[in-house]
Parts: structure tokens; sequence; C-alpha cells
């Protein structure tokens, strides 16, 4: 899985600034990627492409349960989000719907990856090579479940029993 | 299987003592299979207009049902106006949300508590106070402030609407066991009118922070626990979330039978089940925590948020911090700082204090209970708010708002120049007209000073009902513990 990387070089990214509360009415699920990531950076829509990545630092997603977070950034074209930890219901959230890959990384990423810089995300492998700077560096692996519901393509296609 | 630990000792087989967490866990297994998630039963499921309507469409995409219509319930509370009911919402996409809810109730079979209801109100707050909340039993909602619940031994948590979605259909939910963390709570409050429960769940915020409790599920124990009310523990639970954990607990006892007795919808054989929880829903005193932080609150003051995330908080008596401050943590410790100052408008060294602020909002799911309204009024008895300040109080419920009104509390704030609104989420989260505008700074009781919660470009500065009060008078923070009392 190849890609750009958007980054946001800090923590605690809250889901009221990847989608803010006033477009929770939005049902239309392209008319609410316009508006994501805009509590935090108004450009986002006009700089990010198909197939991009996000790559912040701790606890991404903390905040609010709504699911209209990974939505928003998974209809903008975000396949993933590399990050050094993420609050937990985000995390659950883009599993459940399939929406996209939540990564955990370790410094080394985080620190070496620039903005702009393309990378190669192995799953099987659990590595993330960087493309522009010729490094690699280890992911986090997926628990055996989290990546049964990802194959199957969320939370209902999966069938556990 | 939780039964059994091996000692390191001896490695002969032990029996060890479990915490309320894990007997609460277990009792609600249905399907578990080692180092995989359990499938847990979901006894009450909790509804609301903005989280609920996809996952409606999903059971009607999948031909599907509500497995349990009975065990779920709906309310509108996020994006409803706080203004006079009787007239139409001019805002379409918030009539729209509000009107899909009430189709998908009646085609669902679900009971509803709607805008026109005297039972309305914020979910977390009308669960309660109707008896729906039972301690030993499982609780969701799609809002991330379910912890609230816990404040009555229940296991209660957010979810997301894929996971709604699935709860409706099935009353059950996938999850991976939480560990259990114990949060000691030790000593008495010097100034229990102004040194409050907010002050401190923030206190412990800042010091655990904002994931601190990221995987667990936190029981709130110690003589500062037990000495509070019911619904000064469900502001510790409600802020739960804000410390990342999965949920707060706090084992019931007396009070929360008392709170729990005589609601309108508390289970008829009340008195039994009580003595079953007596018996039941405690920690065993050899139960084994993975994590344990303790807080002396002696001498804690009170707090006020000052940055962009409930852990950014300090006294009351301190100032605003500088970025340096935070240099020996890393890198994204200290932009973290020097960006939420950005954001807020403020500069290191000054006194919080000095901080002047535009607006009041005494509000939310985490403080906007009848008690809490009670002691904003004793601040604001026989005083005006600061003219260049506007200032609110939406109930948390319509109960609470009724009973505030029968007891005249309306009369000392609306007689202070505060609007006394309907009840909502309000300005706790900017959905509804009820927003900052930019640049705006706001002393709010609410639980979340995210950039832009409160309306785009707004400043919040979480403080406790009586704080909030405070600033309302004098137009800045100020000590409440110095402020006499009418």
């Amino acid at each position: 899985m190849k890609g750009n990387v958007i980054k946001y070089e800090r923590d605690n990214i809250d889901t009221d600034v990847i989608i803010p509360g006033q477009y929770l009415k939005i049902h239309d699920y392209a008319e609410l990627a316009l508006h994501a990531m805009e509590g935090l950076d108004p450009n986002f829509h006009s700089k990010v492409k198909e197939g991009d990545f996000i790559l912040s630092g701790r606890n991404f997603g903390c905040g609010s349960s709504r699911e209209h977070a990974p939505i928003a950034l998974s209809h903008s074209g975000i396949k993933a989000v590399l990050a050094l930890s993420f609050a937990r219901i985000f995390y659950r959230n883009a599993v459940d719907g399939a929406f996209l890959l939540p990564i955990e990384i370790e410094m080394d990423a985080y620190s070496n990856i620039s903005e702009g810089d393309e990378i190669d995300i192995d799953i099987s492998n659990n590595t993330i090579k960087n493309l522009t700077k010729k490094q690699t560096y280890k992911m986090k692996p997926f628990s055996e479940i989290i990546g049964k519901i990802i194959e199957s393509g969320g939370l209902f296609k999966y069938k556990p029993i | 299987m939780n039964l059994v630990a091996y000692s390191s000792t001896n490695q002969s087989k032990i029996i060890m003592g479990k915490t309320l967490f894990e007997k609460i866990w277990d009792a609600h297994i249905v399907v578990e299979k080692k180092n995989n998630p359990s499938l847990i039963y979901i006894d009450r499921h909790l509804i609301h207009e903005v989280t609920s309507p996809q996952a409606f469409d999903g059971l009607r995409m999948n031909h599907r049902s509500v497995r349990r219509p009975d065990l779920t319930i709906a309310t509108m509370d996020h994006n409803v106006p706080t203004t006079d009911r009787s007239l139409p919402i001019l805002d379409q996409t918030s009539a729209i949300q509000i009107r899909t809810l009430e189709k998908n109730c009646k085609d669902f079979g679900i009971q509803l508590f709607d805008i026109t209801s005297h039972d309305q109100g914020i979910v977390h707050v009308i669960g309660p106070q109707l008896g729906i909340t039972l301690p030993g039993t499982t609780i969701v909602c799609g809002d991330s402030h379910t912890s609230t619940h816990g404040a009555f031994g229940t296991l209660s948590f957010g979810i997301g609407t894929s996971e709604v979605e699935h709860v409706l259909a099935s009353q059950t939910l996938w999850l991976d066991k939480p560990k259990p963390f114990e949060i000691r709570v030790e000593g008495k409050r010097k100034n229990p009118h102004a040194v409050t429960a907010k002050d401190i769940i923030l206190s412990i915020i800042k010091n655990i922070g904002t994931a601190g409790g990221t995987g667990t599920v936190i029981e709130y124990r110690g003589d500062g626990i037990s000495d509070l009310s019911m619904e000064q523990r469900m502001t510790i639970c409600n802020m739960s979330i804000e410390a990342g954990a999965r949920a707060g607990l706090i084992a019931p006892d007396e009070k929360t039978f008392d709170y729990l007795r005589d609601r309108k919808y508390t289970p008829k054989n009340y008195e039994s089940l009580v003595d079953y929880w007596k018996d039941h829903l405690k920690t065993d005193s050899d139960a084994k925590f993975e994590k344990i932080y303790t807080l002396h609150i002696d001498n804690i003051a009170p707090q006020v948020s000052w940055g962009t995330n409930p852990g950014m908080t300090c006294d009351v008596t301190e100032s605003v911090p500088s970025p340096e401050d935070f240099s020996k943590g890393d890198h994204n410790q200290k932009k973290g700082a020097e960006k939420a100052l950005e954001y807020m408008d403020l500069k290191p060294g000054i006194l919080i204090t000095e901080i002047k602020i535009d607006r009041v909002f005494i509000g939310s799911c985490t403080n906007a209970r009848l008690e809490d309204l009670i002691e904003a009024s004793k601040i604001i008895k026989g005083r005006k708010i600061s003219p260049h300040v506007r200032a609110m109080v939406v109930p948390g419920s319509q109960m609470v708002k009724k009973q505030a009104e029968d007891l005249g509390i309306d009369k000392i704030f609306t007689d202070a120049n505060f609007e006394w609104r309907e009840s909502g989420c309000s300005m706790c989260l900017g959905m509804n007209p009820d927003i900052l505008s930019p640049g705006e700074r706001c002393a709010s009781t609410s639980n979340r000073n995210f950039e832009g919660r409160q309306g785009t470009g707004g400043r919040t500065h979480l403080v406790s009902p009586v704080m909030a009060a405070a600033a309302a008078i004098e137009g800045h923070f100020v000590d409440v513990r110095k402020m006499d009392l009418n």
C-alpha cells in the first residue's frame, strides 16, 4: 500500500478537530469529507489525495465516540493513520467500519518520516518502507482478530464463530 | 479462568480475589476464547439523534430488527435547541435528525423521551434519574461520556455507530478485556463548597494525562470518593474518558441504593436487588489492580484548564505555564503547550485570576445536575454578572429544570442576568445555536476544551459550577474559596 504522508507533528489530535461538532448532522459522507481536519488544518481538503496517509504523535483520535471522524478521513482519501498511539474508541471505529488502518508506529518512523514522503506499508511483514528516504521501519502488528476484521471488510462482514 | 492464578513463589494454584470490574465483566460474558475479544452482553442501550441514524439505516438494509427494543431507550439531546420548545426548529439539518430518531423509534418499537417529554434531557442525566441505570449492569451509548453511569457501579462506555448497530441487532459487543486501574482519592477537602468533584477529576487528569487510563477501566476508591454524593460521583466518572479510560466505576453503597430507590423505572424487586448488590458488587480485598494512582485531596485548590486538552489544567492560584516547563518531556509536549497557548491567546506567566472571560456556560453531562445548579446559585445569589459577560445555565434535563424552578433557583440566576434555558447538550459541543464566536473566551462546566469544541475559534476553560459562577460575577477567574456565600 503506497502513498504520500501528511504529517501533524503533535500529540492528542482529538475527534473535535478531525470533524468539528457542527458537521455531525451531515449524512452524506462525501460532504462530510469536505470538512475533515478542518478544526486543525483548514487546507487539508485541498491538499489531501486519494491514497494518502496521516502521520501523527500520541493518543490520536482522543475525545468523542463519533464514527464521523474515521469516516471523514476515509472519504477524503486517507487509507491509514500512522501514530505513536491511538485513543481506543477511534481505533475501534476505524476498524469496525474498515474505514482506514490505524497503524501504531515507533519513534524512529515518527521522527524520520517527513511531510510529503512516499511510503509503502506492508502489513504482511509489519514494515513501512520510506521510498523517498530509502529507510525501513517496523510497525506494531495488528492483533489476530483486528487483522481478520480488517481483511473481512469490517465488523459486520467478519464471522467470528 | 479468571479465578485461578499461579503464585510466583511456590507455583501452587491460589484463588485470587476479583475487582468490581472483573465481577461485572465475568457476569456478562456470552462467548470467551483465549487471546480473543469476548462477546459481552449489554443490559441497557441508550441512543440519541446524532450517532444512531446510520445504525438504523444499516439494520433496514440488512433486514434486521432490534433484538431487544425493551432494553433500548432513546432521547434527543445533542442538537436540540435550548430556547422555546413550542417553536419550530430553525436548523433544518437538526430538525431532520430529530424527526429521523422519532421515525426510527416508532418503526422499531423503542421508547423515546422526545423534545416535548418531561423526561427529556442529556442521556447521561436521564438514565440515572429515571432509574434506568442500575448497579452491576452493562450500559452502552454512542457517546463517549457514557462513562458517567459508572458512578452507580455500572460498566458503561461509549461506542461508535457501527457498534450501535451491532448492539441494536444482537444486544452484544465484542470487547478486549480492559485492565483494572485503581485510582485512590484520599483525604478531606478543606472547602467542600469551593473545591468540588470537578476539581478532583481535573486534578487526576492533570497528573495521569489524557492517555493515562488508555486500555483500562478505572475504579475510583477511598474516603475522598465515598464522601461524595451520587451527583458528584457522576462528575468524576463522566470525565474518565478524558483520561483515555474505557470506563470509570465506583462501588455502590447506601448512597447509591437510596438514590435509585423510588425512581420512575426502578425495578419492582428493588430491595432484593439491593441485597444482591451489597453482597456482590465490591472489589475483593485480595484483588489485584494492574495500575494504581493515589490523589491526596486535603489541600487541592479549585482547578482551571489553560490549554486545549483537559490535562492542561492548573490551580486557580497558579499562573499560565510556559512551554519551557514542558521541556523535560519530549518535543511534542513542549510543542503542544506552545500551540495551546497560541490558540488560547495566553502569555506564559500571567495569573489565572487575571484571565478575563466573555461567556459562562453552566451545563453538560459533567455538571448540569440539581446539586451543581444549587451550589452555583449560592455564589450568584444577590449578585449580578459582570456587564461584559454573557452567561447561561442549561439544566441537564427537564426534570432538573423543574426541580430547580420549584426551589426558585431559576430566579436567582435570571435576577443575576443569567439566561435560563431548556435542557440539552448545548454549548458543550457546539452542535446547536449555542456556540462561542471566534475569539470568545468561556468559563465552562463541560468536559472538553479542545480547539473549536464550543464553536470555531472559541476558547474554553474547564471549571466547576461554583468557579464558573464566580467568574461570571467578577468577569475573570477568581478563587471561589475567597467568595462569601449568600
